[in-house]
């Protein structure tokens, strides 16, 4: 039987061989939907691969709790996309964040609330800035770097600001603005620090710390007059204990809400779900498309092997006079449709990933190699064969031997 | 003495339906005795072609029974029936019918791919088999590069090369000039001279002179059905004078 296999083998590669323009084409078809599918598999990798990142570099000892329960459906999650302002429904409060904190095990609380209005100082006004409302806690749970200055602490709170790289260049014209002082809603800060310029804009708190200001919560929240809360950040005392503490903030938080339980409380990997859900939903819509010109490609296989098998019929009327079973014939056109796939396949792999590279120029997603990828494309590239060789072998096996024999190239 | 290797009995093959319908083969008996060496001749399209097809496992009776060394050939399934043609039916056929892409020697080799014999020994037995046909030096030519006698020497060599019991050929020497003919037919002659069965079709009745029998067929019948020689006897298939013969081959070989 190897024997056999290894004959169909060789016989595939000769004939591959003897169309070596028609063959390479065909391979090639295979390989712009499969370079495709590298590429979409590779930027998504390495986007889940920053946004794991994130996490880790937080540590394994935080807890998130966002508003509204996990969104993991679909729907849940275009109904977000769709909502004009997803956390205006929040329904956590700056006073979750005080009972939060007096919870045992619990080492630092910070919320994460967003707002956003018009900052300016003596020469430069910058409209619907991010104005992030936090408390110095921050900065313990969550490792940014500042580039000047400190963080807000619980003393200078009330009339300073830590401001991002962007913003202190749109504002201030330069990157070191300590000292400097920048009004929002008439009233006057003083900047006490800057972030350090961030070049993956991806983290969990959906925040783009380039552009923004960050400033104590309650006093946000009485500037604005109301301030919705996107998310609390916590971090437990240790490791171990990130279950208990998970579990208290749960009930704390339910029966501080009179029962209202439309909130989650997640920590380790789940963190990165929604962000991970979401990032599922577009890479599933783009293998979508590449799968399509994957088909194309497979089309293209199955068009040549039809092909192959009309012009080949007289040796088909040969092989079967002297021997030649279905199976053998099926399993000779066969190997030569999963050869082209698979040769077609590589290529695919090769070219995707230097498509991949030379996104990586200019974007922040680094090529993202991995077996379960190779191994998946490859998978594919195998199913394509079979499933558009089949046919065309099935065509030569069926073929009437006496009829095949009458037929002249 | 010697067993029938093929029987058939009220075999009829029809082409079309109704008013279309014609008959290949009419209610055809015939017995072949393992050793014959059997000429059909007859006007064209009196079912010469089909019958051998039909003994070849290549087509499919309407109705009546063939029995192949006493097996039935209607219960046996298509695979095996390709394994039957591989290993017991050898073809040959008016146009050589060799693939244009293979060197004669894979050409020859083709039937042993189908008994999964390994490669070494699948290129040894094509490279002895054309040995004998004098064809050894033009191994690795391509088939187009022969003569036309060359081609149906090799076509001969690829029909015995799996040992075969039954040589079917197909108006052999259709394609060829005398004196090719003379030296195909003399191929024939000395495989038959081995203990072959060999049925042929023809249109040359100067070439019944190799038959042991000679069927006259007309529309799908027997005409006439003449033995030239006695049952008794035929020539015997004796295995072990082939592995001797081979055997004495190689060490030929060996010597030089």
């Amino acid at each position: 039987m190897a024997s056999l296999f290894r004959t169909h083998f060789r016989l595939a590669c000769t004939s591959i061989k003897e169309n070596r323009t028609r063959s390479f084409l065909t391979c090639l078809g295979i390989a712009i939907g499969i370079a495709s599918i590298i590429l979409i598999l590779s930027l998504t990798g390495s986007i889940s691969n920053l946004i794991d990142k994130e996490v880790s570099d937080v540590g394994s000892d935080l807890i998130v709790v966002r508003p509204s329960t996990t969104k993991d459906s679909v729907t849940t999650i275009i109904e977000e996309l769709t909502s004009s302002n997803s956390f205006e429904k929040s329904n956590l409060a700056l006073s979750d964040v005080d009972s939060i904190a007096e919870i045992e095990d619990v080492k630092a609380v910070a919320p994460i609330a967003v707002a956003h209005g018009t900052i300016s100082n003596e020469d430069n006004v910058v409209a619907s800035a991010v104005i992030l409302g936090t408390t110095p806690d921050f900065v313990t749970i969550e490792p940014i770097a500042l580039r000047y200055g400190s963080f807000l602490t619980d003393k200078n709170k009330d009339n300073t600001v830590v401001i991002g790289h962007m913003l202190s260049l749109l504002l201030f014209n330069t990157s070191s603005p300590v000292g400097r002082t920048l009004k929002f809603h008439d009233k006057t800060f003083m900047v006490i620090g800057v972030i350090e310029e961030m070049t993956d804009t991806i983290n969990f708190d959906n925040v783009d710390f380039n552009n923004a200001l960050i400033m104590d919560a309650k006093l946000l929240e009485d500037l604005m007059g109301s301030l919705q809360v996107q998310q609390i950040n916590v971090k437990a005392a240790n490791t171990d204990s990130l279950s208990t503490v998970s579990e208290t903030i749960t009930t704390t938080l339910t029966s501080s809400k009179m029962g209202d339980t439309n909130f989650t409380v997640v920590y380790g990997d789940d963190i990165t779900h929604p962000a991970s859900a979401m990032l599922n939903i577009i890479s599933g819509m783009l293998a979508i498309v590449a799968g399509i010109s994957l088909v194309v490609g497979g089309i293209g296989v199955m068009n040549i092997m039809l092909v192959s098998v009309a012009e080949r019929t007289h040796e088909i009327g040969i092989r079967k006079a002297v021997g030649a079973s279905f199976g053998n014939i099926l399993s000779q056109f066969m190997f030569e449709a999963l050869i082209l796939s698979i040769m077609g396949g590589f290529l695919g792999i090769i070219l995707g990933y230097i498509l991949a590279f030379l996104v990586s120029i200019i974007t922040p997603f680094t090529p993202y190699i991995s077996w379960q990828i190779l191994v998946t494309t490859l998978c594919t590239t195998i199913v394509v064969g079979i499933i558009f060789g089949i046919y065309p072998a099935l065509k030569a096996a069926n073929k009437n031997p006496i009829e095949s024999l009458k037929h002249y190239r | 003495m010697s067993e029938n290797i093929i029987e058939l009995k009220k075999l009829t093959k029809r082409y079309g339906y109704g008013d279309t319908e014609s008959f290949a083969l009419k209610d055809f008996d015939l017995t072949i005795k393992r050793g014959e060496f059997i000429m059909i001749m007859g006007p064209s399209g009196c079912g010469k072609t089909t019958l051998l097809n039909i003994i070849g496992l290549l087509d499919r009776a309407t109705s009546g029974e063939y029995s192949l060394n006493g097996e039935n050939v209607a219960n046996i399934s298509s695979r095996r029936k390709a394994r039957l043609r591989a290993k017991k039916i050898g073809f040959i056929f008016q146009n050589f019918n060799l693939i244009q892409d293979l060197s004669v020697l894979e050409n020859v080799a083709l039937p042993l791919v189908y008994i999964n014999q390994p490669r070494t020994v699948r290129l040894k037995n094509a490279s002895d088999a054309l040995d004998r046909f004098h064809l050894q030096e033009k191994e690795y030519y391509l088939p187009h590069q022969l003569s036309g006698g060359q081609q149906q020497r090799a076509a001969i060599a690829r029909a015995i090369v799996s040992d075969p019991e039954i040589i079917l050929a197909d108006e052999p020497t259709g394609n060829l000039d005398s004196r090719a003919s003379v030296a195909v037919m003399e191929e024939l002659k000395s495989i038959h001279e081995e203990g072959n069965t060999i049925i042929m079709v023809t249109h040359n009745p100067s070439l019944t002179v190799y038959a042991t029998r000679v069927i006259n067929m007309l529309d799908g019948q027997i005409d006439t059905d003449i033995k030239t020689v006695s049952d008794q006897n035929l020539p015997q298939k004796i295995e072990v004078k082939r592995g001797k013969k081979r055997k004495r081959k190689t060490s030929n070989r060996r010597k030089k």
